[in-house]
């Protein structure tokens, strides 16, 4: 018990991560769209709870907002919004599902292998180890003011990039939705 | 303290299985979700590598990636009304107004 203690956050992270692919296991597997959103939903708050245990609080309160508070209710509407249920007798997957299957287990054992050289090989250890804390957060300075000083000192033109693309991006939404006889 | 193998090892998890769904699903609002976790893992990616590096950049960038997710939704799923007032089904592999 003490041993889990102490190396709690990487236990957390992981117990989250894990939790976060299964819940993409329910949503790629699942008959029902409406089940396939819950699962969505369930990976998305274990990915905010990866993004809390990884010490970036505002991005995991972020994404606690943006996709369980946004996107899944949208992805909800639309899913009560278009009829499927006649179209479930006719399966799920697609006819190349017999390739596709074997193709991403193919990639999955070359970047495996890949991966476990590059990580777990032996002139790997200390590269890739987390800092204890970030350089513009002091004491007296929270994640999210530090978060908000790199993104407005460093990104100011990402930033305006993507307030434009999400203009056209409202525009082009209710433009493509809207129905044609009004 | 995460260590930098198990990050990198659950995005690559979910990336795959996001990768998976994008290839083997017909229906279109499914394949917009997997876009969405394919997203989330470079995030996981783009966090942990702020911390590697000890700044925001990293974090700042993550921002940016959800916005433009946000954006990505909003159009895929109007896409998706609009197919369905065309065609009355969602199913990708019945999108073939193209084919002669």
């Amino acid at each position: 018990m003490e041993k889990l203690l102490v190396n709690i956050g990487q236990n957390l992270f992981v117990l989250f991560g894990l939790l976060a692919v299964g819940g993409a296991g329910v949503l790629i597997f699942s008959k029902s769209a409406v089940h396939s959103v819950i699962g969505f939903l369930f990976s998305m708050i274990c990915v905010a709870g990866c993004f809390l245990s990884l010490q970036a609080e505002f991005l995991g309160v972020a994404q606690l907002l943006v996709y369980a508070g946004g996107i899944v209710v949208l992805f909800l509407f639309v899913v009560m919004l278009v009829e499927l249920t006649k179209y479930q007798e006719k399966g799920i997957f697609q006819t190349q599902t017999k390739f596709a299957i074997p193709l991403v287990g193919a990639g999955l054992l070359i970047f495996g292998g890949v991966f476990r050289a590059a990580l777990f090989g032996a002139s790997a250890e200390d590269a890739l180890t987390l800092q204890q804390g970030l350089v513009g957060a002091t004491e007296n300075l929270g994640n999210a003011q530090a978060v908000s000083r790199g993104l407005f000192a460093n990104f100011i033109l990402p930033f305006e990039i993507l307030s434009v693309i999400l203009l056209v991006a409202l525009v082009g939404a209710i433009v493509l939705a809207k129905s044609e006889r009004v | 303290m995460v260590s930098m193998n198990a990050v990198l090892l659950i995005s690559f998890l979910l990336w795959s299985v996001g990768v998976a769904g994008v290839l083997i699903r017909r229906n279109a609002l499914v394949i917009l979700m997997c876009v969405e976790l394919m997203l989330n893992a470079a995030n996981l990616n783009f966090i942990a590598f702020a911390r590697m590096s000890g700044t925001v950049h990293g974090q700042a960038f993550a921002l940016l990636v959800m916005g433009f997710a946000a954006a990505e939704v909003a159009v895929g799923l109007a896409l998706v009304v609009a197919l369905y007032r065309k065609k009355g089904n969602i199913q990708v592999d019945e999108i073939n107004l193209l084919k002669g």
